[in-house]
This record gives structure tokens, C-alpha cells and sequence, in this order.
């Protein structure tokens, strides 16, 4: 009877089925509608600066496995998840090497620097940003006009709407709410898809992929700070806007502008730099959600969101000791 | 994953030729052998004893020849003295055993005899709650008696008498179902065990805990006769039927953990099995020589089985159509937080609940992947634990960090280690650096 050997281990004897390629793959699969809304709108441009974003940063892993004689995570496809964020997050027809750079910033200094997965503090791919943004900004700062709205077959540049509200709060009156959500604006390659970030969130908040308490509180942050922000805002009142209802409006507007979607679903929630408890991730999603208001209308014309998640970051080990009480622990003296 | 027909009666298997009766299937002492190789046994005669209160007796559950007193291993690890007897197939019962004074007639004498004398009966059956080192039935039903040095400083009141009874219906693992394979025993056996468990724990009210989504009338009908409530709680919510979870949920009280009982909150929480097994043993005077529980898993007959104590377990595995492959798993309890064993020939206990049986290519392995930070195990955490935190303190050996993190208030359940996309072995972890923090604190 007992001519069979048994396995012995710890409990549970059964996993779920989630490990971290087929949770990668989600986030990829979830970032699949803004990839394509991108590609529609800035067609080859914009695919030759993802592709370029995801080769390079798979390469500066493989080659820092190498170095480091590690075995390579690329087969667990976290690399390949961040090299497609940086270049969802860059102007479309940037410089060739504005992408490779990017990646590489992502891997190398983003993350291996720290240990790797698990180890970083700051968002890889926001840490590359803000080393390109602070390097080149006139590169970063050039947006093409998407493919719909150019005139003829030549690639226009454009300035992003919130560039021109900068300079001059009459843009308010020219674009249409409606073009604005669907991605009909200058920006980033996958940034400008409102509907298709959100929709993409949405199924990362009902698998469990992200805890639903951050996007929650940047929409919450974004959209109370905005409205103290509108009224506030003298220029807007001037312009003869005085319902809420036309309040409300710009606010919607500076929801679907910019990168604040991806930001609130892909960036802030990404797993290793965000909190882990509920009243912890909900605190980081409102933090980004007053700072992309705060930069937007009293700071530098780059947006806001992308600074509201480094700082958030930076806060993550502090918002981690906001914890829930443990069930059976017993106060003393109650 | 194939599950056990719920509703099918109890298949009974054929006493063994040999059973193997540890001498610890309870929290306590090791109990002494009584008998030495060579003789003769009846069935229920008390083979082993000890005078700690946390301990149970052992009956002999055939008749026959004892053979020998050797060294099994024990679901839990190590090992325990064990009587084997041969059996001669008779099942013959001891003579003592046999006066019908031991016996009570009806339900209604449950209420007359004294809660003192009931306790002596359970005690001396040697019952003990299924779970791998249960406490002993007659601990489990007794108020503290002395105030608990955890309770002070609280404010809990320090000794509380207890008030409810509790008996679950449901499973807390659930393909292994000892207790959803007997909701149809709702006769006078079952009126008599809960009457009895209510009448010697002083409990007034008594609350039926049903599994929802499963038939369960016979047991709704008989808990309206006889006047208890019932509160139907969902299986698919694991780890619901923690004890501790249950009680605050049933009846809102919060079990100080990690060292405090459901007794220090004035509840007692009994199985459905154990209600039985009370009844049994006071209508007809004798202890309990069965077990009833299920095979899950991968084996070819899944099934619910009544199997005489001290088979090993290889035997039950082979009535269910054989054991698993080579490199398999074989698991005494559930698949959340079963215990996996290595030698079939370990016998059924008092304390076994069921077993669960995966093939060589099923076993999942952990990986040493590092931690995420994802926190889908602090979602899950159903005692609002940071498992990450304490998994990764655990792993670099900060075991007194971890403790003062409410390691300790871990219920093992096994959540965090189901959901983790890292594959990290977190229950592991966390037994780990408890060990370790109990075994610091034994040498200050």
C-alpha cells in the first residue's frame, strides 16, 4: 500500500488560478482598447513609438539579467507591461530615440536599480517620464494633431488642449466635450482614449486587478477640486460662466483631458508603488486627484496627474499604516 | 473539482482487520495505555486514560487481541503511542458498557438528570471536536474556570457563564462535508445531543447555523418544534465557518484572539456531528465507534463514509477506488487547511474530518517569487491582517516585528496564499514565524 510516495507541504493544497503573467496580461488586455483608439488616431507614428518603448525595455532586461546573471522575468511579461505604458504615455512621432530611451529608463533606473519587481518605490514608468520630461522637454512637448481632424496627409503639430488653456482660458469655448472623450485631441499615444482608459479600468476594477478604492478616490479628489477650482477661478467667471451646470462642465473637461485616466486606472494603481490598504489606496487616489487640479491650474503646463502619483508614491509606506482594526484584537480599557 | 454527493446517506464501510488507536487524538496529555500486548478487548473498553482535563479517553473500537503499542505518525507531525488490535469479529461490546442504567430513554430526561452527570458521560465517551488536536468536548462545554490572564485589562468580563449554543451545519472546508452529509439525521438522536450540549453548557438560546442553497427542511422543521433559531449562512463565503468568524457574525460578540476561546464570550460552537455524536452516546450508553466523513478529491468514488475509528486511512482510500498517484497528495482535513500526510497507514481519528486527495500533476507548487504589494491578500484577509507585510517580515526572520503586526491573531485560513499572483508560500510563512515567536518566548 504504500509503495507510492506522497507530497507533504503546507496548506492550502489548491492556489487560485491568478499568477503574475496571466495578471500582466490582463493589464495589457484592459490597455487594449486605448492602444487602439491611439493607433486610429495617430496611426503609424503613434505604433512606431510604443513598438519602440516595449523593444527597448524587454532589451535593457534581457541584457540586465545578463549582466547581473539572474534568470530573465520577461517571460512573466511585467516588462513588457511597462515598456507599453511608457509608450502609451509619449507624443506620438516623437524622435526614435525618445522611446528607446524611455524604455530603458523604465527598466534600468525605474526598476532594477531597486531589486526589481517588488522592490521599487516610484512608478518605473513615471520615473522615466520625469527624467525624459526634465531632459528633452521640447520633444516631449510636441504633439501631433490626430489623423481625423488634420487637414490632408500630413501630420500637424498641435498643442494639447490643456497647453492652450495655459496660455489663453478662452479654449474653454472652442473644444467640444464630445471630441475630448473620445480621444479627438493632441496628446499622448494612448492617453487621449477617455472612454477606452475608462472602460479598460472598469474591467481591471471588476477582475480584482486593481482595488476599487483608488480610481474612486482620484475621481472624487479630481472632481471636488475642480469645482472649488472653477469657482475660485476668476477668469472663468469673467467669461460669463455661472451655473453649476456650466461649472460642472469644465470639470468634465479637465477629467477627459490630459493623462488623468490613465493615471487613475493604470499608473497610480500599479501594484508595488500604490498601498495596500483600503483606506490607504483610497487616500493615494484622492492625492492624485487634487494634484492633477492644483498643477493644472496653479502649476506648470505639464499635466498634474503624473506628479500626483510620484508624490502619492513617495506616501505610499505612510498610507500603509492606515490600517483596519483587526478582527478579535481587543481594545484595553474599553 | 468532484464533490461528495451531500444529500447521499453515509456509505459504512466493514471494521478493519486491524485498527490502530493513537493515544492523542485530543489537545492534551498524551493518554496512558491501559492494556498490554496480548489482551483481550471488547469493544469500548477504555484502553487509554490520563488525569489532564484537557485530555480524552480512548476506547477500543472492535473486540479482540491487542498486538502490539507502537509509534505511528501523527496528522500533525511526530509521533504518538498507538494500540493496534486485531480484530476477531465479533464486536463484541463490554460488559459494562452493557447495563442499561447508562442509557437514557427520551428527551425528556435530558431535562431531569443533572448537567453534571451528562458532562460525566460525555467525558467518559472521550468526545472530542473534529479538528486535528481538538479540544475534548467536556473543555469545550465548561465555562472558564478560572479567569484568563488574557482577558484582563479588556474589559470583558473575566468568567461568563455561557448562554448560546451554536451548531453549525456547515463545513469550514467545504468539499469535505462531515457536517452537510448529515442533514437528514434529524431525529430523536439529534434533538437529544443538542438538548443535552444546551442543558450542560447552561446556553438559553441555541441558533442552528443551516448551509443556504441546500436542502436542509428536516432540520428547519425539527428546529422550529423544538423552538431554536436558525440562521442560514452561505458555504461559498470561505472562511465563514471559523468558529470565531461565526460567533461574531451570529451573535456580534468579537472573540478576544489570539489566545481567547468562543467560551470567553459566553458561546459554545459545536458541528453538527458532534450534536449527533452526544445523542448517540447518551440514548444508548455507549461511546462513539464511527466516523462520518468524506473522501474528496481525485478519487474515483467520492463519497461519504461511516468508517470504525482506527482504520488507516490507505483502507478508506481504497473503498473510494484507490489511492492517489505517485507524487500525490493526501490530505487529512480540506484543501484550505487540511494537513497533508505521508503514510496512508495513519489511522482515522476522532479528529479527522475528511480527506482530500489531489494526483501528482495537481500539486500546486509555490514559487520564491518576491512580494508584489498588490495587497489581494489584505483584501481577502478575513481578520484584516497585512499578510504581504507579515509574510515578508516572516521571510527575513523579524519574527517579534511580526508579532507586535498581530501575526498571532493569523487564523491559517489560507486566503491570502490562494489569491497571491506571486505564488508565495504565505501560510507557510506565517505558521513558520509563529512557531518561531512561541518558541522565543518560551526561553524568556
Amino acid at each position: 500500500m504504500n509503495q507510492n510516495l506522497l507530497t507533504v507541504s503546507t496548506s492550502p493544497h489548491i492556489l487560485g488560478c491568478t499568477t503574475l503573467r496571466s495578471m500582466y496580461l490582463e493589464m495589457m488586455i484592459a490597455l487594449a482598447p486605448a492602444l487602439i483608439t491611439g493607433l486610429y488616431f495617430f496611426g503609424a507614428p503613434g505604433l512606431i513609438t510604443v513598438c519602440l518603448a516595449v523593444a527597448s525595455a524587454m532589451v535593457t532586461e534581457y541584457v540586465i539579467s545578463l549582466i547581473l546573471k539572474k534568470p530573465s522575468t520577461l517571460g512573466n511579461l511585467h516588462v513588457v507591461l511597462m515598456g507599453l505604458l511608457m509608450g502609451l504615455i509619449l507624443p506620438p512621432g516623437a524622435p526614435w530615440w525618445l522611446p528607446v530611451v524611455g524604455g530603458f529608463l523604465t527598466v534600468a533606473l525605474g526598476m532594477s536599480i531597486f531589486g526589481g519587481n517588488g522592490a521599487y518605490p516610484f512608478n518605473p514608468v513615471l520615473v522615466a517620464w520625469a527624467a525624459l520630461a526634465i531632459s528633452w522637454p521640447e520633444a516631449m512637448g510636441a504633439y501631433l494633431e490626430p489623423m481625423a481632424l488634420g487637414s490632408g496627409d500630413d501630420w500637424m503639430e498641435a498643442e494639447t488642449f490643456l497647453m492652450q488653456l495655459k496660455g489663453d482660458i478662452g479654449t474653454l469655448e472652442m473644444f467640444e466635450l464630445g471630441n475630448v472623450w473620445l480621444g479627438k485631441m493632441a496628446g499622448g499615444v494612448g492617453t487621449t482614449g477617455t472612454w477606452a482608459l475608462l472602460a479598460g479600468g472598469i474591467y481591471l476594477v471588476i477582475r480584482r486587478l486593481i482595488p476599487w478604492q483608488l480610481p474612486l478616490g482620484a475621481l472624487i479628489g479630481a472632481l471636488g477640486m475642480g469645482l472649488v477650482a472653477v469657482y475660485t477661478d476668476e477668469r472663468i467667471a469673467e467669461m460669463g460662466y455661472e451655473e453649476f451646470g456650466a461649472y460642472l462642465n469644465v470639470v468634465w473637461f479637465h477629467l477627459g483631458a490630459g493623462v488623468f485616466m490613465i493615471a487613475a486606472f493604470f499608473l497610480g494603481p500599479e501594484p508595488v508603488s500604490s498601498p495596500v490598504t483600503p483606506w490607504g489606496t483610497f487616500l493615494f487616489g484622492l492625492g492624485v486627484g487634487l494634484m492633477t487640479i492644483i498643477v493644472r491650474f496653479w502649476g506648470s503646463p505639464i499635466d498634474g496627474a503624473f506628479y500626483g502619483v510620484l508624490l502619492m508614491n513617495a506616501a505610499t509606506p505612510l498610507l500603509d499604516r492606515i490600517r483596519p482594526r483587526v478582527i478579535g484584537k481587543v481594545v484595553s480599557g474599553a | 473539482m468532484p464533490r461528495p454527493p451531500a444529500a447521499a446517506p453515509p456509505q459504512p464501510l466493514p471494521a478493519p482487520a486491524k485498527v490502530y488507536l493513537p493515544m492523542r487524538q485530543h489537545q492534551g496529555a498524551v493518554a496512558q495505555p491501559k492494556v498490554e500486548p496480548g489482551d483481550k478487548v471488547t469493544m469500548g473498553q477504555v484502553i487509554g486514560a490520563s488525569d489532564d482535563f484537557e485530555a480524552a479517553n480512548v476506547q477500543a473500537t472492535v473486540s479482540g487481541t491487542v498486538e502490539a503499542i507502537i509509534e505511528m505518525p501523527d496528522p500533525s507531525g511526530g509521533m504518538v503511542p498507538t494500540v493496534v488490535i486485531a480484530n476477531d469479529g465479533a464486536d463484541a461490546w463490554s460488559e459494562e458498557l452493557a447495563s442499561p442504567e447508562n442509557a437514557l430513554a427520551s428527551l425528556e430526561e435530558v431535562g431531569l438528570t443533572r448537567p453534571s452527570r451528562l458532562l460525566k458521560r460525555v467525558r467518559e465517551a472521550g468526545l472530542v471536536r473534529s479538528q486535528v488536536q481538538g479540544r475534548p468536548l467536556h473543555v469545550d462545554l465548561s465555562p472558564p474556570m478560572a479567569p484568563q490572564s488574557y482577558l484582563y485589562m479588556t474589559g470583558i468580563p473575566v468568567v461568563r457563564p455561557i448562554d448560546t449554543l451554536i451548531v453549525k451545519a456547515v463545513d469550514p472546508d467545504p468539499p469535505v462535508c462531515p457536517n452537510a452529509s448529515l442533514l437528514g439525521e434529524a431525529g430523536d438522536t439529534l434533538a437529544v445531543g443538542v438538548a443535552a450540549l444546551a442543558r450542560i453548557s447552561g446556553a438559553k438560546r441555541v441558533i442552528l447555523a443551516l448551509p443556504s442553497g441546500v436542502d436542509a427542511s428536516a432540520l428547519s422543521a425539527l428546529a422550529k418544534q423544538r423552538e431554536w433559531e436558525t440562521a442560514s449562512v452561505s458555504q461559498t463565503k470561505y472562511p465563514f465557518a471559523n468558529d470565531h468568524l461565526m460567533v461574531l457574525s451570529l451573535t456580534g460578540r468579537e472573540v478576544p484572539t489570539p489566545y481567547g476561546e468562543p467560551r470567553d464570550v459566553g458561546v459554545t460552537v459545536q458541528p453538527l456531528s458532534t450534536a449527533l455524536d452526544v445523542g448517540s452516546v447518551l440514548l444508548s450508553g455507549r461511546p462513539v465507534m464511527e466516523r462520518v466523513f468524506s473522501v474528496a478529491g481525485e478519487v474515483k468514488n467520492p463519497g461519504v463514509f461511516k468508517v470504525r475509528l482506527g482504520t488507516p486511512i490507505g483502507e478508506v482510500l481504497q473503498a473510494a477506488g484507490g489511492g492517489p498517484s505517485q507524487a500525490g497528495k493526501v490530505v487529512v482535513g480540506g484543501p484550505m487547511m487540511g494537513l497533508a500526510i505521508y503514510d496512508l497507514g495513519t489511522p482515522v481519528t476522532r479528529e479527522t474530518q475528511g480527506v482530500f486527495v489531489q494526483s501528482g500533476p495537481k500539486v500546486r507548487h509555490y514559487a520564491d517569487h518576491p512580494c508584489i504589494h498588490c495587497g489581494r491578500c489584505v483584501a481577502v484577509c478575513p481578520v484584516n491582517l497585512i499578510p504581504s507585510e507579515l509574510g515578508k517580515l516572516c521571510e527575513f526572520r523579524m519574527y517579534e516585528e511580526a508579532a507586535e503586526q498581530n501575526l498571532m491573531n493569523c487564523i491559517e485560513c489560507g486566503c491570502c496564499a490562494y489569491v497571491c499572483p506571486a505564488q508565495r508560500p504565505m501560510v507557510h510563512f506565517l505558521r513558520h514565524g509563529k512557531t518561531e515567536v512561541m518558541a522565543g518566548r518560551m526561553e524568556q
